[in-house]
């Protein structure tokens, strides 16, 4: 009836000596010896069987050196066997218990806990609660209890096997399975782990107003030497947490409100630019519009090839200026009439008494200044080819301030834009500043928006844990704050995403959340923190 | 509930100093300039490539490891007076064979191609060398660095890798062949009026060619270089961008014509979906001052590595994927994970003594197309930094701190 179950070695645990669960402690009875061929499952030792139980070898299997594959060798094979061979004679060890030593308890279904009906042990410092007078276990305690061989569970007057415990104390309104697994694996490392009660956290206004925290396990209230208010301590803390809830709602309210003030600010800039330019547009080409026209009005004498462009390598342009030796004709003809606006005639030019006005005389240059002069005579503004590209004046132009402003450090591309730069290259600026100034998308943590998430239900958290070395000052009755909190799933579960990590946070509050994950017994944990990069400004 | 900050782990020998954070010098004025050519940004220019890598870390050499720093050999050796780089005879017939074969494939018929080489594979006399060097302001440098190479040893060859940067974009033969021929008859550089972003620097190479010991004897001669290797420095698009937006320093080009910010960002979008989310992180990560490098993925599994001032002085500190959430925080990831995964990723960062950082983008629930057109939208975007570790319940239980 008592199956043996040990799954990892206990280091704190004495071999005693008794499997019976319903004898007074004690009592050796010989008179199964007899009968003890294999026929009759004995709980009670016989003196033979008790001498060799005490005189077992306490030798932990220890693990040779690791082969990384197999040769097929004799030698491999049996040193595998062997110690395979250890390892199955240690999982079936029967332990054996004095029964003096055993705590009795009893299973209540009703309340699904274990109430004791001896006293409690060692465990009792950082296990189990008062109710009722009595001392009680929470089904995952009682089953640690009962795996360590420390306590006996009776229900409806029958001892309860391992078996009947994990059937019977694991289940959707207890503890499930993982949970249980994650509770062992802490409990034998030797951490406190105690179930986590979400009413019983304060909520962050609470916890503002530097509230102590109450702590009912069993959801019994417990006398407070000073209590700030006569209602129990359930009650302030639920129109705390509406309160704050409110609070939050307005606060998160307002901070819509700003967003869509800023929006429309944004906007509104936006409508007079496209404007202006469509009035540059239009205004670019008045004066084609207009040569157009004229050409038009002349009935075709103008342009050739019926664009509005006149061909000016074409035209002569006297150039009276010039300082060549051949001699200008005294007058110059008229122009062809076509170039000219209609009804202007215009005859021959005596040029004579304007060469006059102009001052011919050489320059005398020194012999840098004609090098130069040469230089720049052959230099022709329009062998470049981005020049060449223009067709007209006002493009000219363009590409002038898009030289000036590529000179200067600004150029027109980035800056004559809807979108311009955030940094001025040319201003100069400390790189504190800089970094200040370019920091436009905002950092957010953990807790921000999470009160939305309160009424999710799919990630929970279950234990609180604390460290193994506050366990010589442990109470109960207040533990104060916990190590971590674990919340438990399995291997195959999804990875939480930022909306779990928020809900996992906000139930938790400033305490860090390990999530516990399990692989059929085996168990991983992972945290998933809140974090702010520093800001890094070295000179 | 927050995670610690771990100090970065300065690297053990660090040969070199931070010019700047970034690359801005309002005194200088200078503006860089790259091109988008095939999905890639590249900056041609050897002295904007330098500037931008040196201050700030950003981009990467396309034939080196980090910055720019390819060479034809990388042995340098005293030579009379000259620091030159030291390449074999079977290499140097190597070099001109290769010449030899781009020069065909060009067109040009066997007995050019033979005369070219034979000009090419003449020996050069040192005074040639000292008066190529004297004639360019440049080289001028070079030459006083020559002279005061004796004096140091070791490191020296890395700072005058960096001089030496100077090489020519060639793809096409016909066009290092004229400039060889140029540099063959003159030794003057033309002075180019016009200012095409043609990206020629001027200055040839020469080289020590050592004999094989067995014919030769280790004979060292002075040649001139065959050809010259170009090598550009490739911005990545998160880079790029925020050297164009938040820093308004560079300009990218596409088919010689600049793109304006919002041409820049829908091109980019176009060329990378969620190129919004990764920006954002870049930005983010930048503006606080630390140096985010991508490439991480080959190495260690995430999109970005963040670095303290820049990777030549510390080991990356933090290994950071990135995720998009949305208004309600639940996230459409862009690498989903499984607990076998996250567990995978968490061990290799552990052991390359890193954090893993996962870092959501969270998008307000009324952001329209419209507005995700434009880089404005950045500035509606949260950042939420989350740090996993694991945690081993066994540890000492004397020495166990907060988690």
């Amino acid at each position: 009836m008592a199956t043996i179950i040990s799954d990892e070695f206990d280091g704190h645990q004495d071999p005693e000596e008794s499997r019976s669960s319903r004898q007074t402690p004690g009592i050796m009875a010989d008179q199964n010896n007899t009968d003890d061929k294999g026929k009759f499952y004995s709980e009670i030792l016989s003196p033979s069987e008790l001498f060799a139980a005490r005189s077992r070898s306490h030798k932990i299997p220890v693990r040779g050196q690791k082969d990384f594959f197999p040769d097929d060798s004799d030698e491999q094979k049996q040193r595998l066997e062997h110690s395979l061979n250890e390892h199955w004679s240690l999982l079936s060890e029967e332990r054996v218990e004095r029964l003096g030593n055993l705590v009795n308890g009893q299973w209540i279904p009703s309340k699904q806990i274990v109430e004791l009906q001896s006293p409690a042990g060692k465990f009792w410092q950082t296990m189990g609660f008062s109710a009722n007078g009595k001392q009680c276990l929470l089904p995952e305690e009682a089953l640690y209890l009962m795996e360590c061989g420390n306590l006996q569970v009776f229900h409806q007057d029958l001892p309860l096997s391992i078996q009947d415990g994990y059937e019977k104390f694991l289940s959707a309104n207890t503890v499930s399975l993982q949970q249980y697994q994650v509770f062992g694996h802490l409990k034998r490392l030797g951490y406190v782990v105690l179930r986590f009660d979400p009413s019983s956290e304060s909520s962050s206004y609470a916890r503002q107003l530097n509230l102590p925290q109450s702590s009912d396990r069993a959801g019994r209230q417990l006398k407070r030497k000073r209590s700030l208010s006569p209602a129990p301590s359930s009650t302030p803390t639920a129109t705390c947490s509406r309160a704050e809830a409110q609070e939050e709602c307005s606060t998160e309210k307002m901070e819509e409100d700003k967003c869509s003030e800023g929006e429309e600010d944004k906007k509104l800039p936006e409508p007079p630019e496209a404007q202006s330019s469509a009035d540059e547009g239009g205004g670019r080409s008045w004066w084609m519009m207009d040569v157009l026209g004229d050409s038009d009005k002349d009935s075709g004498h103008g342009s050739k090839s019926g664009s509005s462009c006149w061909d000016f390598s074409s035209i002569s342009f006297p150039d009276l200026g010039s300082t060549s030796r051949e001699h200008f004709p005294s007058d110059l003809a008229p122009p062809d009439p076509s170039l000219l606006p209609r009804d202007l005639k215009v005859g021959f030019c005596d040029i004579a008494p304007w060469r006059q006005k102009i001052n011919l005389r050489q320059v005398k240059m020194s012999a840098n200044e004609q090098k130069r002069e040469k230089y720049r005579r052959r230099w022709d503004v329009n062998k470049n080819r981005e020049v060449r590209r223009c067709r007209n004046w006002a493009e000219y132009q363009e590409l002038m301030a898009r030289r000036k402003g590529k000179r200067e450090g600004r150029p027109a591309h980035l800056w004559n834009r809807e979108v311009t730069p955030l940094h001025d290259p040319t201003q100069p600026i400390a790189t504190g500043e800089l970094l200040e100034k370019i920091s436009v998308i905002k950092p957010t943590h953990l807790l921000e928006g999470a009160s939305r998430l309160k009424d999710a239900d799919d990630w929970r958290i279950c234990f609180n844990v604390y460290q193994p070395n506050t366990v010589a000052d442990f109470k109960k009755s207040n533990p104060g704050k916990p190590y971590s909190r674990m919340c438990v799933c399995s291997f195959d579960d999804p990875v939480p995403d930022l909306r779990a990590i928020k809900l996992l946070a906000y139930q938790s509050g400033d305490i860090p959340v390990v999530i516990a994950v399990v692989d059929y017994g085996d168990i991983s944990f992972y945290t998933f923190k809140d974090f702010q990069l520093p800001t890094d400004v070295y000179p | 509930m927050y995670a610690d900050f771990r100090a970065p782990r300065r690297r053990l020998r660090v040969t070199e100093e931070l010019e700047a954070p970034l690359p801005l010098s309002p005194r200088e004025r200078s503006h860089f300039q790259a091109e988008l050519l095939n999905q890639h940004v590249l900056v041609c220019d050897p002295e904007h490539s330098q500037k931008i890598h040196d201050q700030g870390y950003f981009g990467k050499g396309v034939l080196s490891r980090s910055r720019p720093e390819h060479n034809i050999s990388n042995q340098w050796e005293q030579h009379e007076g000259v620091f030159l780089p030291v390449v074999s005879q079977a290499r140097y017939e190597e070099l001109l064979k290769w010449v030899g074969s781009a020069l065909s494939a060009q067109g040009w018929d066997e007995e050019a191609v033979h005369q070219t080489l034979l000009r090419l594979s003449q020996p050069i006399q040192m005074e040639d060398v000292r008066n190529q060097m004297g004639g360019e302001g440049e080289a001028e440098e070079n030459g006083e660095r020559g002279k005061e190479e004796p004096e140091q040893e070791g490191g020296v060859s890395p700072q005058m890798k960096r001089s030496r940067r100077g090489s020519e974009v060639e793809p096409e033969a016909k066009r290092s062949c004229s400039s060889e021929q140029d540099s063959d008859s003159s030794l003057d550089c033309d002075p180019d009026s016009d200012p095409d972003p043609a990206p020629l620097v001027p200055g040839p190479g020469f080289l020590l060619v050592v004999s094989d010991s067995e014919t030769g004897g280790g004979v060292r001669e002075v040649r001139r270089t065959p050809f010259f290797l170009s090598e550009y420095l490739q911005l990545s698009l998160e880079e790029a961008f925020f050297l164009v937006y938040s820093l308004g320093c560079l300009s990218v080009y596409l088919q010689q014509e600049p793109l304006s910010i919002v041409q820049l960002w829908r091109t980019f979008r176009s060329l990378r979906p969620d190129f919004i989310s990764s920006y954002a992180v870049y930005h983010h990560f930048r503006s606080k001052g630390w140096v985010p490098k991508g490439g991480g993925g080959a190495k260690y599994g995430v999109d970005l590595m963040l670095y303290r001032k820049g990777p030549p002085f510390y080991h990356a500190s933090y290994s950071v994927v990135i995720e998009r959430a949305d208004d309600a925080f639940r996230a459409s990831p862009l690498r989903p994970f499984s607990w076998r995964s996250l567990a995978a990723l968490s061990r290799i960062t552990a052991n390359v003594s890193k954090e893993l950082m996962l870092c959501y983008i969270i998008y307000p629930a009324d952001l329209s197309e419209a507005e995700l057109d434009s880089p404005v939208c950045l500035r509606r975007l949260k950042v939420q930094e989350v740090i996993v570790s694991r945690w081993v319940s066994s540890r000492e239980r004397a020495e166990q701190d907060d988690i």
